[in-house]
C-alpha cells in the first residue's frame, strides 16, 4: 500500500508526463526521433484508451514520407500559409471584455505576466508568441515539478502554493481556450495524428479541470 | 464530466513519461528559471502593471522623428513625440502614433517562407532562417565566385541613416553596385537642381526666424520629408507671430485651406509663376540689398568672376520673356496676382520659398528647382536666419563596414541609355522607377538574383501592370528575395521573403534634416522582441557577409549602431550609447548659417585655414596650389581649386587639358573658389563639378547642350490636349504613407479608400454626380474610381491620392488576408468593401528632362461616368 504522499508524487509525476509530451507535440513541427517513439505500441495502447484512434499506416508508413507528410499539417494547421488555426490563447480565449482575437491581445499579456511573475522566464532565443500553447504546458510542467518536489521534501505547504497556482492557469487560461481549440483543429486536421492529439488534448484538459479542486482538497 | 477516466489517463501518462525518457530531453523548452514559491507574491494580471518608456525614433515616413514608445509587459501600447528632441518639440503626427498596430499586423510575415506554387499563386511554405540564409548566401557566392557578382540586383525602397550605412555597405561588400534606390519616385529632380546650383541637396526652411512663407506644391502641413518638425513650426509662425503664409497648389490641401491665401494653379506651371516672380523683382529692382549683396557668390554668367551689373544684366536679358502675363496664359494664375506675390516675398525679410514635390513631378521638374534658387538667391533669401538654408543634420561615426572593388550592370538605374527615349543628362539620384523596364529592355540574363528590401516595385513605381508583368517573368528575374514585415503586393510575387523586423523593434543612429540649424543626434531603440521569427535585415546582412568570409566586428546591427554611437565625437563624451539609450537625442551642435562664406584663405586678414601660414595674395592663382596640396591644380574658367588625383582624369596633363567642368568626377577633389582676393569654401559641390558658387549659370548644362540658365519647356505630352481631356495630379494625406501603411488598422480605418476629386463643371459636363464610380484613362491603361465633386477641385484637373488600391496587402488594405493572415479582434470592424485604387494604373514611368526625376502630376486623361 502506498503511502498518500507516495501517491501525490506518483500523481504529479503523471501529469508532468502529459503536458511534458503535449508540450513538445505542438511546440514544432515532429522530428524523427520523437516519431519513432509516439509509434511505440505502448503508445497506440494508451492514445486509444484516451480515446484517440490513430490509422494503422500511421505505424507502418516510411519514416520520411510519414515526417514530410505531418511537417506539412502542422505547417498548414498552426502557421499558415492560407487559414489556419495559431496555436496561441489570444485568438481564442473569448475574454468578456472583448479584447480577443488577436495576436499578443490581452490575455498574451496576461500569461507572460502570470509565467514571469513565478520566477520563470523566456530564453532568448525563444522566437514565438508567449502564449503558445506548448509554452503554457511546459509551463505546467515545471509548476507541477516544483509540486513534486515540494511533496518529496515533505513540504506541502510549498506544494500548496504550487497547486493553487496550477489551479489559476488552468481556470483563467487552459480550460478557457484549449478546449474550443482543440475543437478547431478536430475539424480542419486530414491527418490522424494532429487530429487525435487535438481530441486527447482537450478532453485533458477537461480532465484536468474537473479534478484540480480534488487535488487541492486532498492535500 | 470528462471523456477520459483516471484509470485511462495513468494509461496515457505512462506513455508519454516512456516516450519523453527515450527521445532526447525536450530540445527546445522556451523558458527558464526556477518557479519561486515564497507566498505574498501578487501574480495577477490586473495589478501591479509596469509601463516602460523608451525613447526611440518613428519611421513611418522618411522625417523619422524621434518619439517614446510605452510598453506595459512586452506589449507596445502607445507611441508619442519626444519633448526633448528639437526637431519634434514633442510631436509626431498620426501615422507616427498609428505605428503601435504595425507590430501586431495580422497579415504580418513571421517566418521565412519559400515558394512552392507557381510565381504569384500565393503559395508557400515555411523555413527555417538557416536555410533561408544558406540560399541567399549561396546564390550569391556562386555569382562572386563566376566573376559576376554585378548579377545581384539589390533594390530599396527606404534605407536610410545607419541601415543605409550597414545594409548598403554588406550589399557593396558582396561586390555589386548593382543598387537601385527611391529617390526617382521622390523628389530627385530638385535635389539634381541643388547639386548644380549650391551642391550638395537638401533645403531647410528656418520657420523659427522668418517673415514670410510662400509655398509651391507642397502640404506641408500634411505630409513630408521632414513633415511634422517643419509643420509644427510653421503653426507656430502663423499663429504666434503672425507670419503670411501664401499657398499655390493645384487643389486646395489642408495646408492651403489653412494659409492666409490658397492660390490655384494649374498643374506642372509652377516654374512658369517662378520665371514670372523673378521677371518681376529684376524689373523692379527688388534684388537691391540683400539680393545684390548675395549675387556677389552667384554665378550668372559664363565668367564666375563677373561684375553684379553684368550679372543683372544677362538675368533681365534671359527672364524679359517669362513676364506675369506670359505666365499667366500658361499657369492661369493672373498677371496682377504673379506681380503681387512677388513683390510681397522680396521686400518681407527674410522670407522662405518651400517649393517641394508638386513643383517639381513633371517635365519641367529640375528646372522649376533651379528657378526657385534663382528666385531664392535673387531676394538675398539664401542660408541666412529665416530663409532656404542648407540642411544641417547629425554628423555620426560608422564603424568599420568591408569594403570591396564593385561592379554594376549598366543602363538599368538611370533611364535609358543616351541617344533613346527617356536618357537623360544629370540622372544624379537615378532613375530606379524604370528599373523594371530596363530590365525587360535588356533582357533575361541580366541579373540571376533579385533582391528587394523594404521595397514594393508592382506597387509604388507608374503602371502597375507593366510592373506586374515583368515581375511574374522568371527569365528576367530567375530568383527573386524579398525581406519585409508584411505581405504584400510585391513579396507576393518573390520567390522567397525574409520577414523583416518593423521599426519599432530594431536599432538604429538616426540623423533627418533639424530646422533649427544645429545637427540633432538621436536614436531608435527596439521597444519591443521581433514578433515571431522576424529578424532585422541588418543582422541578416551581417550574417549572409560572415558566411562569405567577410569579416566584421560586429555580430548584430544593435552592436554596431552601439559602436557607431560610442566613437562619434559629441555623443561620446556626453555618456555615449548608454546616454543615448536613456535620452534618446543629443543636442551639442552649433548652429549653421552662410557656411559658403566660410574662408579658406584671406591673406589680408591672415586666415589659413590649408595648413601653414600663406599670406601672400592671390593674385597668381596658381602659385598657391602647392599649398592645398601636391596635386591641386587651379582652373581659371571654374576659379577653383582642386586635386586631379581624387577625379577620374589618369594624368595632370589630362586634368589639365580637360579642365574642372570637363574631367569627370572633378567635383570629388574640390578645395576652393577665388572670389576676389579670398579662397572660399563657398557652396561646395556634390556629384556634379560646379564651382563654389552658387551657380545659377550652369557650365555642365551648357556642356551637355542644354541652356545654362532655367528655361520653360512644355510638356511633349500635353501639347495637343483636346477638350476632354485632363490633367492628372496625385497627393498625399496625413493618416497614411505612400505604399506602407494601408494594412495598419488605426490609420486605414480613418481613410479607408480614395475617392478622385473633380470640380462641378467638369462633373456636370461629363454627367458625373458626387459618388459615382467613374472611369480614367491614360495612353497606358484605365482604372476605376468614385468621383468627390467638390470646388477643391480646380477645372480640368482630377486629383487622386497616392496610397490605396493594394491587391494582395493584407485585408485592411486590399480586402484579402495575407497568406500567412490570422484572425483578428478588428475583422469585424472593417467598415469598407472599396479599398481604393491606385492611380499608378494609368500613371507611365517617365522622367523629368533632366533628372530622370518620375513625373508624377503630368499625366493626360481621359475621364468618363462608368
Amino acid at each position: 500500500m502506498k503511502s498518500k504522499n507516495n501517491n501525490r508524487v506518483e500523481r504529479a509525476g503523471q501529469r508532468i508526463d502529459v503536458y511534458g509530451f503535449l508540450a513538445r507535440v505542438y511546440r514544432k513541427e515532429i522530428l524523427p526521433d520523437f516519431l519513432g517513439q509516439i509509434r511505440s505500441p505502448q503508445l497506440k495502447g494508451a492514445l486509444s484508451a484516451m480515446g484517440g484512434e490513430l490509422e494503422d499506416d500511421f505505424f507502418s508508413r516510411p519514416e520520411e514520407e510519414l515526417l514530410e507528410d505531418l511537417a506539412v499539417e502542422y505547417t498548414r494547421l498552426f502557421l499558415g500559409p492560407g487559414r489556419h488555426i495559431p496555436a496561441n490563447e489570444s485568438i481564442h480565449h473569448e475574454r468578456d471584455d472583448g479584447d480577443w482575437g488577436s495576436l499578443w491581445g490581452a490575455s498574451t499579456v496576461e500569461v507572460k505576466k502570470f509565467i514571469e511573475t513565478s520566477g520563470l522566464h523566456y530564453k532568448d532565443d525563444f522566437t514565438d508568441m508567449p502564449d503558445h500553447i506548448s509554452v503554457e504546458f511546459e509551463f505546467m510542467q515545471k509548476v507541477i515539478e516544483k509540486e513534486r518536489d515540494a511533496w518529496e521534501d515533505g513540504d506541502s505547504d510549498r506544494a500548496m502554493y504550487c497547486l493553487r497556482m496550477e489551479k489559476m492557469f488552468i481556470d483563467d487560461h487552459l480550460i478557457k481556450w484549449v478546449p474550443q481549440f482543440c475543437g478547431k483543429v478536430v475539424s480542419e486536421a486530414e491527418l490522424s495524428f494532429y487530429r487525435e492529439m487535438a481530441k486527447i488534448t482537450g478532453n485533458f484538459i477537461e480532465f484536468e479541470k474537473e479534478h484540480i479542486d480534488t487535488y487541492i482538497s486532498d492535500a | 464530466m470528462s471523456k477520459i477516466t483516471r484509470r485511462n489517463f495513468m494509461k496515457f501518462a505512462a506513455a508519454s513519461g516512456a516516450v519523453l525518457a527515450a527521445s532526447r530531453g525536450f530540445e527546445s523548452d522556451a523558458l527558464a528559471g526556477t518557479i519561486k514559491t515564497q507566498t505574498g507574491k501578487d501574480f495577477s494580471p490586473k495589478t501591479g502593471m509596469e509601463r516602460k518608456a523608451i525613447p526611440s525614433a518613428c519611421w513611418q515616413c522618411v522625417s523619422r522623428d524621434s518619439m517614446i514608445g510605452f510598453v506595459e509587459d512586452g506589449r507596445l501600447v502607445k507611441l508619442e513625440g519626444h519633448p526633448k528632441s528639437i526637431r519634434g518639440a514633442g510631436h509626431i503626427c498620426a501615422r507616427g502614433q498609428g505605428g503601435v498596430t504595425s507590430v501586431y499586423d495580422p497579415d504580418r510575415i513571421l517566418h521565412p517562407m519559400m515558394r512552392t506554387g507557381p510565381r504569384g499563386s500565393g503559395e508557400w511554405k515555411r523555413i527555417s532562417w538557416d536555410e533561408a540564409i544558406s540560399e541567399l548566401t549561396g546564390r550569391i557566392k556562386k555569382l562572386r565566385d563566376a566573376g559576376t557578382p554585378e548579377k545581384f540586383l539589390f533594390h530599396y525602397g527606404r534605407m536610410k541613416a545607419s541601415s543605409g550605412a550597414l545594409i548598403g555597405g554588406m550589399i557593396k561588400a558582396t561586390g555589386t553596385g548593382s543598387i537601385g534606390n527611391h529617390t526617382g519616385v521622390c523628389e530627385s529632380a530638385k535635389w539634381t537642381a541643388q547639386e548644380m546650383t549650391w551642391g550638395g541637396h537638401f533645403d531647410n526652411w528656418d520657420i523659427d526666424h522668418t517673415k514670410y512663407m510662400l509655398i509651391m506644391g507642397s502640404n506641408i502641413l500634411e505630409t513630408h520629408t521632414n513633415h511634422m518638425s517643419v509643420a509644427h513650426r510653421i503653426m507656430h509662425a502663423k499663429v504666434d507671430r503672425g507670419v503670411p503664409m501664401k499657398t499655390f497648389d493645384v487643389r486646395m490641401s489642408n495646408t492651403a485651406a489653412k494659409s492666409d491665401e490658397w492660390i490655384p494653379i494649374k498643374q506642372g506651371t509652377d516654374m512658369a509663376v517662378i520665371l514670372a516672380m523673378t521677371n518681376v523683382v529684376l524689373n523692379k529692382g527688388l534684388y537691391k540689398g540683400a539680393g545684390e549683396e548675395f549675387l556677389k557668390f552667384c554665378k550668372c554668367t559664363e565668367k564666375f568672376d563677373d561684375s553684379t551689373p553684368n550679372k543683372i544684366a544677362a538675368l533681365k536679358k534671359h527672364y524679359a520673356e517669362y513676364t506675369p502675363a506670359w505666365a499667366s496664359k500658361i499657369s492661369g494664375v493672373p498677371a496682377s496676382k504673379i506681380e503681387q506675390i512677388a513683390t510681397e516675398f522680396a521686400t518681407t525679410k527674410p522670407a522662405v520659398l518651400i517649393a517641394y514635390r508638386g513643383a517639381v513631378t513633371n517635365y519641367n521638374g529640375c528646372d522649376c528647382e533651379r528657378a526657385r534658387q534663382v528666385l531664392s538667391s535673387l531676394t538675398g533669401n539664401v542660408d541666412a536666419p529665416g530663409t532656404n538654408c542648407k540642411a544641417v543634420g547629425a554628423g555620426w561615426k560608422s564603424a568599420k563596414i568591408p569594403k570591396t572593388k564593385t561592379t554594376k550592370v549598366k543602363d538599368i538605374f538611370d533611364g535609358a541609355p543616351k541617344g533613346q527615349p527617356e536618357s537623360y543628362p544629370f540622372p544624379t539620384h537615378h532613375a530606379s522607377h524604370q528599373v523594371l523596364d530596363r530590365i525587360k529592355a535588356k533582357g533575361p540574363g541580366t541579373f540571376d538574383l533579385a533582391l528587394w528590401y523594404c521595397y514594393t516595385p508592382a506597387f509604388a513605381n507608374g503602371n502597375h501592370a507593366g510592373n506586374i508583368e515583368i515581375l511574374k517573368d522568371e527569365k528576367l528575374l530567375p530568383f527573386v528575395v524579398s525581406s519585409d514585415t508584411s505581405y504584400g503586393d510585391s513579396t507576393h510575387y518573390a520567390d522567397m521573403i525574409l520577414p523583416d523586423a518593423t521599426y519599432l523593434e530594431r536599432f538604429d543612429w538616426e540623423d533627418m534634416v533639424d530646422p533649427t540649424q544645429t545637427g540633432e543626434y538621436y536614436i531608435r531603440q527596439a521597444l519591443v522582441k521581433p514578433l515571431g521569427e522576424a529578424r532585422d535585415f541588418g543582422d541578416v546582412m551581417i550574417e549572409v557577409c560572415n558566411r562569405l568570409g567577410i569579416e566584421t566586428d560586429y555580430k548584430t546591427k544593435e552592436e554596431y549602431v552601439q559602436q557607431s554611437v560610442d566613437m562619434t565625437p559629441g555623443v561620446k563624451e556626453a555618456g555615449g550609447w548608454e546616454y543615448m539609450k536613456k535620452e534618446g537625442v543629443w543636442n551639442g551642435g552649433k548652429t549653421h548659417y552662410f557656411s559658403y562664406k566660410e574662408v579658406i584663405l584671406d591673406p589680408k586678414k591672415q586666415v589659413c585655414k590649408v595648413g601653414g601660414s600663406i599670406y601672400e595674395d592671390l593674385k597668381d592663382p596658381e602659385a598657391i596650389c602647392a599649398y592645398f596640396g601636391d596635386d591641386v591644380l587651379y582652373d581659371q574658367k571654374a576659379g577653383v581649386w582642386w586635386h586631379w588625383k581624387a577625379s577620374k582624369a589618369k594624368s595632370a596633363d589630362e586634368a589639365q587639358e580637360k579642365g574642372y567642368y570637363g574631367t569627370k568626377s572633378a567635383y570629388k577633389g574640390y578645395v576652393a573658389t577665388k572670389l576676389g582676393d579670398i579662397a572660399y569654401k563657398g557652396f561646395a559641390p556634390d556629384k556634379i563639378n560646379k564651382s563654389g558658387l552658387m551657380e545659377l549659370w550652369s557650365q555642365p548644362l551648357v556642356d551637355a547642350g542644354y541652356n545654362a540658365l532655367p528655361e520653360w519647356h512644355p510638356a511633349p505630352n500635353q501639347k495637343n490636349m483636346g477638350p476632354d481631356d485632363m490633367h492628372l495630379t496625385t497627393y498625399k494625406v496625413c493618416v497614411q504613407t505612400h505604399s506602407r501603411t494601408q494594412n495598419n488598422k488605426w490609420l486605414t480605418e480613418i481613410y479607408p479608400n480614395n475617392h478622385a476629386w473633380i470640380n462641378p463643371k467638369d462633373a456636370t459636363t461629363r454627367g458625373i454626380k458626387d459618388g459615382d464610380k467613374i472611369m480614367v484613362k491614360s495612353s497606358i491603361g484605365e482604372m476605376e474610381s468614385f468621383a468627390h465633386v467638390t470646388e477643391n477641385a480646380q477645372p480640368g484637373h482630377i486629383h487622386i491620392s497616392h496610397h490605396m488600391g493594394h491587391w494582395a496587402y493584407g485585408r485592411y488594405a486590399s480586402g484579402k488576408r495575407s497568406p500567412v493572415g490570422v484572425d483578428d479582434a478588428d475583422d469585424k470592424n472593417i467598415h469598407w468593401t472599396w479599398h481604393g485604387s491606385h492611380p499608378n494604373q494609368v500613371i507611365p514611368n517617365r522622367g523629368d528632362r533632366l533628372s530622370g526625376f518620375q513625373r508624377w502630376n503630368d499625366t493626360v486623361v481621359q475621364v468618363t461616368k462608368a
